[in-house]
């Protein structure tokens, strides 16, 4: 039981999938900076400004923090256990 | 970026960074308005007493009646918070000291006195009032200004009360 809470905190993804997060959360936090900022301008509300900021922080962390499939989709295949004496 | 934690990490990580960045540029912004709003400021009554206030020794105390008419409005933008507006009164005492003597302000609605470090005004020079003001950003450097000044005016002979 503990372990499955665990292994469901952890959520864990692949290589390809950690790269593909880390790319939007990039992306996606900066471009919203940048727009929240020119709409705030705009608008002449700096709540605007940072309303825009947060609700778009908030959704690039539900699409990346969870491990959703699409982050799972190049599994590393590993070698076979071997009750090899050498490595203990 | 294997793990949820570390996610989080770098999610929040970044979040700050740009943070700092949005609050630097609307800091920025505020040099893109140099309003310097103007207007007219006149001494109604100037006026000279002598008498005691609380626990200042006997001295004379000026009394400052003056008019504003002023438009402050391209003041406020999205990174004014407040203005602080204060009037100056600017003369030079009897023994030679330039002085500046804040007389009123707008938000705090305090009246300070008016009185010289001679504990009177014979001899000092004509005073000039004038407005000033704060602007005060939600982010950034605090700018100043001033909306105008008065004419010159001698301070009167000193009045008995009435």
């Amino acid at each position: 039981m503990s372990s499955q809470i665990r292994s469901l905190l952890e959520g864990k993804i692949d290589f390809e999938g950690q790269k593909l997060a880390e790319k939007i959360v990039q992306i996606g936090l900066i471009s919203s900076t940048i727009v929240s900022f020119i709409v705030g301008f705009v608008v002449q509300d700096l709540k605007v400004a940072f309303a825009i900021l947060s609700v778009a922080t908030i959704f690039i962390a539900l699409i990346t923090l969870p491990p959703w499939p699409v982050y799972n989709k190049h599994p590393l295949p590993w070698l076979k256990s071997q009750n090899s004496k050498k490595e203990q | 970026m294997h793990s949820l934690y570390q996610r989080a990490n770098g999610l929040t990580g970044l979040l700050s960074s740009c943070l700092i960045g949005l609050l630097a540029l609307v800091a920025l912004t505020s040099f893109l308005f140099p309003a310097h709003p103007k207007g007219d400021v006149n001494i109604k009554t100037l006026k000279v007493r002598w008498g005691q206030i609380d626990r200042h020794p006997a001295q004379e105390w000026a009394f400052v009646q003056f008019d504003l008419q002023t438009d402050l409005e391209s003041l406020f933008h999205w990174n004014t918070k407040q203005l602080f507006v204060y009037l100056v009164a600017e003369y030079t005492g009897s023994k030679g000291v330039a002085n500046e003597v804040v007389l009123w302000d707008r938000i705090a609605k305090i009246k300070y006195v008016f009185r010289d470090f001679n504990k009177t005004f014979r001899n000092a020079s004509a005073v000039e009032l004038s407005v000033r003001y704060n602007v005060m950003p939600y982010v950034g450097v605090l700018t100043s200004g001033e909306v105008g000044r008065t004419s010159k005016e001698r301070f009167p002979a000193l009045q008995t009360q009435g």
